[in-house]
C-alpha cells in the first residue's frame, strides 16, 4: 500500500511541477516577450467616449481620444500653452477692427485613409468651410445629423459671433464676424475646432450615412482609427502621409478601464504603458520602473444646484449649503492636498483671479440660521449626483458625496447619492435637467477667463444644458458679453470681477477646488503627452 | 446541581440531544462552535460594545494602519479606512450585518421552506411532479444570479439583498423538507399513528418533525454559510448593503481603491468573511459527522 | 438509450420552457414600459412603439404574448441593449464564448486537482493526508472568491509577476473573432503573431480559471473521498482483494473506475455553483464575459440585458448539466433505467 501511494503522490507531483514549469516558461515576462510590445502604445483611459468628433461634446474622455490623436485645428497652442502657433493654417491675419480673420492653409495635408474610406485630395478651403458651416447653419443636414448639438460652439455663442464664412481661394478662408471678440482665435485653437472632411462627408451622404461622420472619423491627425469596441478597447495606428512629425510607434490601444483600482493594477501587473487619473501615487513613487506626470490644470471642480427646482431655485438654501460643507475636509481626504480650495471658479493662476472674494467659511451655525432663515428649519431631502468617473477636477466624487452626505446630515439635510449611471448617459440626464444639486466640474479649453464663465454658467449655455446649474442672470451675461468686447487685460479684468461677485453672491455652485491633472507611465514611455487645456497628444510620443 | 439518583435508570435522551454529545466529541467542531457563538454574541451586541461610531469620520486619522504596524495608533486598534473610520468599529457592527442578518434570512427561508415542503409531501400527482421539476429547475440556476436578478426588479439595497436571498434558499428548504418527509411517511411508525386515527397534520407535528429536524438544521448551517457569502459577494459587486454601511462585502470594495496603499482595509473584512463562514461550516460539519454516528451507534 | 434520451429531451424542453416563461415574466415585474423592457426600444417613437407592439402581439393575451415572445428569441432577437442599442444576440455573442472558455477550463482543473486528492484522501482515511486535504477543502470553500481573486493578482500578477491581471489577451494582438473561443480562434487565424497570441491568452488563462476552480475543486476532493470511501467498503473489493489482488490493482483496475462514476454524477449540479463563481470572477479579472457584462446590465439598469443574460447563461448551465447526465448515463447502465430525480 505503503509503496503505491508513494508513487501515485509521487505522479502527483510531478505532474504539479511540470504544469508548473510549462505554465513559467512563459509565465515570467509574459508581455515583454512580445515583439509587437515595443512599437505599441497601450494607454489606461478611464472612460467610453461618446463618439469620435469633438465638435459635437464637451466631455474629457472624447476629447482625449479624439482631438490630438484624429485631428488638427486651424491653429494650435506652443507648447507654452499661451501663445498660439501655426497648424493646418500656416499663417492668419487678423484686420485691425478685429472683424475678419483670414486664415492661408498649408498644401499638403492628407486626410486619412482608411478601410471605410479613401480620399482623393488634400485639404483645402472647402474643408474647412463645411467644418464650420454644419455647426452655423441649422438647415446643414450635418447639423441635423447630430442632432443640433455642438454643446462647446453654442455655450461661446459662436454663430452670434460670425457673420459668414468666406472662400477666397482654394487655401485662403476667411472668417467675418458681426462684432469684435477678444476670443475668437482662443476658441479657433480649442479642442473642439477641429477639421473634418468635405470630401467624406459628401460620400456618406450619398449613403445617407451622415451620421457615420462623428461615429467612424476621418481627419488630418497623427493617428487614424483602425478598430473599435464599444466599451472595451480603441486602436489606433498612424497615419503614413500626416503632415507634421511622423509616430515612431505602430500602434497606439486606448484600453478602457472605468475602474480606477483596476488601473492602476493594469499599470502594476505592466500590462498599461501608461494610465489616466491614477490612485494611489504613494505606491506608484515606490516603483523604480514607473513616474508618475502632473500638469497643473485649468480647471474648477464644484457643486453645483439645479436652480430650476425648489429648494435650491432659493439663493439662500445655496449659500446655507456652502456654509454646512467643510471643504477643507474634501481637499484633504479626496484630493490628497494636492489641488487648491477653489474660491471662485477661476483658478489663481489666470489674470482674472481676484482675491478679494473669500471662499465661505465652514460654519454649522451660519449655515442652520440661513436654513432657518429661508424656512428650513427642519432640513430637507435631496438628490446629489455624484459623477461617476475620475476627472482631474474631482478625482472620487464619490467619496466627495459621502463627505457632503455626513456634512448636510449636521443640517437635517438627507443626501441621496446618486451614481450608478453610465458616463455619457449621466452626461444626458443632467443635460435634461433631472438633477437636483450635481458634483462635476470643467476644465478650460484654452486660456482666456471667459471660458470659465461662458459654458458654465451662461443663459445661452442654459439652453443646451450644459450650464448644470441652469442659473441664467441678465447682468451676468451683459457683462460677460463687454467683456468680450475689448481686449484691454485691465478693463476685462474690471468686468470679470463684477461678475465673480454676482456669482459670490448668488451661488448657482460652490467652487471646491482647482487641481492638477495626473498620469502615470512606465519609465521606457517617453514624451509629453499632457496639455494644461482639454485633453492628452500623443503625437511626440515614443517607447525604447 | 444534579438531581439524585435513587434508581439506576437508563437514560434516553431526545435525538437532538443525542447529537449534541456526539457533536461536542470533536474538538476541532467545538473550537468552531465557540467561534460561531462569539459571533452571535457580537451581532447582538455589536452597537453597545464598538469602541467608535461605525459611520464617523476621523478626518485627522485617514488611512491610519493597525496599532502593531510602526505608524499605528492604539486607540485605533485595526486601523482606519480612507474616512478616517474606525475598522475595528465597522468590522463589528458588520458581524451584525453579515453574519447577524445571514442567521435571520435562514431562519425565515426556513420557515418558509419547511411549511410549503410539507404541503408538497402531503400532495401527489401532476402537481407534485410539477413542482419537483420546477424546484430542480431553479436550484440549476445558480443562486447568486438568481438574487441578481431579483434586485435588478426590486432595485440594489441591503434590505432587498435579503429578501432575494431568503427566496433563492427557500427551494432547497422545500427539497429536503419534502424528501424527509415523505421518507419519514413510508416508515412503520408513521403508519401505526395512522392507524390510531391520527391527522396528517399531527402526525407531522408529533411524529415527523421531531425527527427530522436535525437534517434541516444541518441544511440551516449550509445554507447560512452560503448565504453569507451571497451578501457579501453583493455587497462587493455594490448591488447590496449601500455605503455608509460596514457590511463586509460593500467594505471590502470602499476599500478596494486603497489596497495598494492601506492593504488592510481589504485584508480585515476578507479575514472577517472567511472566519464567519469557516465558522459556520465547521459547525455545520460537526453536525453531519454527529448525525452520521448517531446513525451508526 | 433512446427512453433515456427521451426523458432527457422532455426535461430539457420542459427546462427551456420555464426559463422563457421566467424571462418573460420579467419584463413585466422590471419597472417602467412592459413592451420597452421586452424589446430595448428606449429611444422609440410611440409609431415605433406601436409597430413593435405588434410584432409582440401586444393585443392578444398573455400567452399569444409569450408565444410571440418565443417567437422572436428562437429567431434570435433578443431585443436592443437599453444602454448601448446594439442588439441582445450579439453582445451575447461575444461575451458567452469567454466564459464557455473560463468555465469548461476551471471545471477541468477542479477535476484534475479534486478528484485525485479526494481519491488519496479516502485511500489513506483518517490519517495526517486526509486530515490535511479535508481542512484545506473547508478552507478553500469558505474563502469569498472574490477576496480571493484580489489577493492572486497581487501577488501572481504584481508581486511576481507571472501572470496578467486582466482581461482575455493583451490587446496588442488583433484575432479575428470565428468562433468565439479565443484559443480556438487564435489557432484558425493566420496572423504572424499566432504562437505568441496563444501563449498571452493561456496566461491571460491561468489565474482566472484557478480561482473560479478552487471551490469547486475542494468539493470534489470531498465528492472523490466519499465515492471511494464507498467503492472500499463494498463487497466486491472485498472479493478481488480476497481473490487476491494487490491493493495497486484493485484501486486502479476497479476502485478508480466506479468511484469515477460516481463523482461525475455531482458533475452538473456542481456546474452552476461553478459558473456563479466564474461571474464574479469575471469582473474582478475584467474577463469579457457574460457574467462581467450581466452584472454591468444591471449597474445600467439595462432590463432587456438582464433577461437576455439569464436566459442564455441557466440554459448554458443546464446543457452542462444534461451532457454530464449523458455522460453518467453512458458510464453506468443502471441509471439509464432510472427516474430523473430518485
Amino acid at each position: 500500500m505503503g509503496v503505491f501511494l508513494s508513487i501515485q503522490e509521487q505522479t502527483t507531483v510531478r505532474t504539479l511541477f511540470a504544469l508548473l514549469s510549462f505554465l513559467s516558461l512563459y509565465g515570467c515576462g509574459y508581455d515583454e516577450n512580445i515583439s509587437l510590445n515595443n512599437k505599441s502604445i497601450v494607454y489606461c483611459s478611464e472612460g467610453v467616449p461618446e463618439g469620435f468628433n469633438p465638435q459635437t461634446v464637451t466631455s474629457g474622455v472624447t476629447i482625449d481620444v479624439t482631438s490630438n490623436q484624429l485631428y488638427n485645428r486651424l491653429i494650435t497652442y506652443d507648447k507654452d500653452e499661451t501663445t498660439i502657433i501655426p497648424a493646418l493654417a500656416k499663417s492668419w491675419h487678423v484686420t485691425k477692427d478685429g472683424k475678419k480673420v483670414t486664415f492661408y492653409l498649408r498644401r499638403d495635408v492628407n486626410f486619412h485613409q482608411t478601410n471605410y474610406f479613401t480620399p482623393t485630395r488634400t485639404l483645402n478651403s472647402d474643408d474647412v468651410i463645411f467644418s464650420f458651416e454644419r455647426i452655423l447653419n441649422s438647415e446643414h443636414p450635418y447639423y441635423i445629423s447630430a442632432g443640433g448639438k455642438f454643446p462647446f460652439f453654442q455655450s461661446v455663442e459662436f454663430g452670434k459671433l460670425i457673420n459668414n464664412i468666406e472662400r477666397i481661394n482654394d487655401y485662403t478662408v476667411r472668417f467675418n464676424l458681426n462684432q469684435a471678440d477678444s476670443t475668437i482665435l482662443a476658441n479657433l485653437a480649442s479642442d473642439f475646432a477641429i477639421i473634418l472632411s468635405k470630401e467624406y462627408a459628401d460620400t456618406l451622404a450619398q449613403y445617407n450615412f451622415h451620421t457615420n461622420i462623428d461615429s467612424s472619423p476621418i481627419g488630418t491627425g497623427p493617428f487614424k482609427l483602425k478598430s473599435y469596441r464599444a466599451g472595451s478597447y480603441i486602436k489606433y495606428v498612424p497615419h503614413e502621409s500626416y503632415w507634421g512629425n511622423k509616430s515612431t510607434i505602430e500602434q497606439l490601444i486606448f484600453d478602457i478601464t472605468p475602474n480606477s483600482y483596476t488601473r492602476l493594477t493594469k499599470l502594476l501587473a505592466k500590462e498599461c504603458d501608461i494610465i489616466s487619473y491614477p490612485i494611489a501615487h504613494e505606491k506608484i513613487d515606490q516603483r523604480p520602473d514607473l513616474t508618475l506626470d502632473e500638469k497643473t490644470s485649468f480647471n474648477i471642480g464644484y457643486l453645483g444646484f439645479n436652480t430650476q427646482k425648489p429648494p435650491f431655485n432659493n439663493k439662500v438654501v445655496r449659500k446655507a449649503i456652502a456654509h454646512a460643507i467643510n471643504k477643507q475636509a474634501i481637499l484633504e481626504t479626496v484630493y490628497f492636498s494636492q489641488a487648491e480650495n477653489a474660491s471662485t471658479i477661476i483658478p489663481k493662476t489666470s489674470w482674472a483671479y481676484d482675491s478679494t472674494i473669500q471662499t465661505p467659511e465652514y460654519s454649522i451655525e451660519q449655515a442652520k440660521k440661513l436654513l432657518a432663515q429661508a424656512g428650513f428649519e427642519g432640513g430637507f431631502e435631496m438628490d446629489l449626483w455624484a459623477m461617476p468617473v475620475q476627472r482631474p477636477y474631482n478625482p472620487d466624487a464619490r467619496t466627495m458625496a459621502k463627505l457632503i452626505q455626513a456634512d448636510l446630515a449636521k443640517v437635517n439635510i438627507k443626501v441621496n447619492i446618486i451614481r450608478d449611471y453610465e458616463w455619457s448617459k449621466f452626461l444626458g440626464l443632467l443635460a435634461e435637467g433631472r438633477h437636483q444639486s450635481v458634483l462635476l466640474g470643467w476644465s478650460a479649453d484654452h486660456p482666456d477667463p471667459d471660458n470659465f464663465f461662458t459654458p458654465l454658467l451662461s443663459c445661452a449655455s442654459a439652453l443646451t444644458g450644459n450650464n448644470r446649474t441652469f442659473w441664467c442672470n441678465g447682468e451676468f451675461d451683459n457683462i460677460l458679453a463687454n467683456a468680450l468686447l475689448i481686449n484691454d487685460i485691465a478693463q476685462r479684468k474690471r468686468y470679470y470681477k463684477e461678475a465673480l461677485s454676482i456669482l459670490a453672491d448668488e451661488m448657482p455652485l460652490i467652487p471646491i477646488a482647482h487641481s492638477k491633472r495626473y498620469q502615470a507611465r512606465k519609465k521606457i514611455v517617453k514624451g509629453e503627452i499632457l496639455n494644461a487645456f482639454g485633453g492628452i497628444d500623443f503625437t511626440n510620443v515614443s517607447k525604447n | 446541581m444534579g438531581r439524585e439518583k435513587t434508581y439506576q435508570e437508563e437514560e434516553f435522551p431526545t435525538p437532538l440531544l443525542q447529537l449534541w454529545y456526539n457533536f461536542k466529541q470533536t474538538p476541532v467542531v467545538m473550537i468552531g462552535f465557540g467561534c460561531y457563538l462569539f459571533l452571535i454574541i457580537l451581532a447582538i451586541f455589536a452597537p453597545i460594545i464598538t469602541p467608535y461610531s461605525s459611520i464617523e469620520n476621523h478626518l485627522d486619522h485617514l488611512l491610519l494602519p493597525p496599532s502593531w504596524h510602526e505608524n499605528g495608533d492604539v486607540s485605533f486598534l485595526l486601523g482606519t479606512d480612507n474616512l478616517g473610520r474606525d475598522m475595528l468599529s465597522r468590522l463589528m457592527h458588520g458581524a451584525s450585518l453579515t453574519f447577524g442578518l445571514s442567521f435571520i434570512v435562514v431562519l425565515i427561508s426556513l420557515a418558509i421552506g419547511v411549511i410549503i415542503g410539507s404541503i408538497s409531501a402531503l400532495t401527489k400527482g401532476v402537481k407534485s411532479s410539477f413542482l419537483n421539476h420546477f424546484l430542480d429547475v431553479i436550484l440549476s440556476i445558480p443562486s447568486l444570479l438568481l438574487a441578481i436578478v431579483i434586485v435588478a426588479i426590486l432595485g440594489p439595497g441591503l434590505s432587498n439583498t435579503l429578501w432575494a436571498i431568503v427566496m433563492v434558499l427557500i427551494p432547497q428548504f422545500i427539497h429536503i423538507t419534502r424528501n424527509a418527509v415523505k421518507e419519514e411517511f413510508s416508515k412503520d411508525y408513521v403508519l401505526a399513528s395512522r392507524l390510531d386515527g391520527a391527522s396528517s397534520i399531527r402526525i407531522l407535528h408529533y411524529s415527523i418533525f421531531p425527527n427530522i429536524i436535525e437534517k434541516l438544521i444541518s441544511q440551516a448551517t449550509l445554507a447560512q454559510s452560503a448565504a453569507i457569502l451571497d451578501i457579501a459577494t453583493l455587497g462587493f459587486l455594490g448591488l447590496g448593503a449601500q455605503i455608509p454601511m460596514s457590511e463586509w462585502g460593500a467594505m471590502l470594495a470602499n476599500g478596494i481603491e486603497y489596497f495598494y496603499i492601506a492593504p488592510w482595509t481589504v485584508y480585515l473584512p476578507g479575514l472577517a468573511i472567511l472566519f464567519a463562514v469557516v465558522a459556520t461550516n465547521l459547525v455545520g460539519e460537526g453536525m453531519r459527522h454527529a448525525l452520521k454516528q448517531r446513525k451508526e451507534s | 438509450m433512446l427512453i433515456f434520451s427521451l426523458r432527457r429531451l422532455n426535461l430539457f424542453l420542459f427546462t427551456i420552457i420555464l426559463l422563457t416563461l421566467l424571462s418573460f415574466s420579467l419584463s413585466f415585474l422590471f419597472p417602467g414600459n412592459q413592451l420597452v423592457n421586452i424589446s430595448g426600444q428606449v429611444n422609440a417613437t410611440d409609431e415605433q412603439l406601436a409597430i413593435i407592439g405588434e410584432s409582440y402581439n401586444q393585443g392578444g393575451s398573455l400567452i399569444s404574448q409569450y408565444f410571440a415572445y418565443l417567437s422572436h428569441i428562437l429567431s434570435g432577437d433578443m431585443g436592443l441593449s437599453m444602454s448601448s442599442q446594439t442588439p441582445i444576440f450579439n453582445e451575447i455573442l461575444i461575451h458567452l464564448p469567454a466564459t464557455i472558455e473560463l468555465t469548461l477550463v476551471a471545471l477541468i482543473i477542479a477535476m484534475a486537482f479534486g478528484i485525485p486528492l479526494g481519491f488519496i484522501a479516502a485511500i489513506k482515511h483518517r490519517s495526517k493526508v486526509d486530515d490535511t486535504v479535508l481542512t484545506i477543502s473547508m478552507l478553500g470553500y469558505s474563502i469569498p472568491v472574490f477576496w480571493l481573486g484580489l489577493l492572486v493578482i497581487l501577488i501572481f500578477s504584481i508581486q511576481l509577476g507571472w501572470f496578467p491581471s486582466s482581461g482575455q489577451i493583451s490587446l496588442l494582438f488583433e484575432i479575428e473573432h470565428v468562433t468565439g473561443l479565443l484559443l480556438i480562434d487564435i489557432m484558425l487565424s493566420d496572423d504572424p503573431f499566432k504562437w505568441q497570441a496563444f501563449q498571452n491568452a493561456l496566461a491571460h488563462l491561468v489565474l482566472p480559471a484557478v480561482v473560479v476552480a478552487l471551490a469547486p475543486a475542494t468539493i470534489f476532493i470531498r465528492l472523490a473521498r466519499t465515492a471511494m470511501m464507498q467503492v472500499l467498503e463494498s463487497h466486491y473489493i472485498k472479493a478481488a482483494s480476497a481473490k487476491g489482488l494487490s491493493f495497486r490493482q484493485i484501486i486502479y483496475r476497479h476502485a478508480i473506475r466506479n468511484a469515477m462514476v460516481n463523482v461525475i454524477r455531482d458533475v452538473g449540479l456542481q456546474f452552476a455553483n461553478l459558473v456563479t463563481l466564474a461571474m464574479v470572477t469575471e469582473v474582478i479579472f475584467s474577463w469579457p464575459g457574460i457574467g462581467r457584462w450581466l452584472i454591468e446590465s444591471i449597474y445600467q439598469r439595462d432590463f432587456t440585458a438582464i433577461q437576455g443574460g439569464l436566459l442564455v447563461l441557466s440554459s448554458y448551465i443546464f446543457i452542462v448539466h444534461i451532457l454530464t447526465d449523458f455522460i453518467y448515463a453512458g458510464l453506468n447502465p443502471i441509471a439509464r433505467g432510472k427516474k430523473y430525480g430518485s
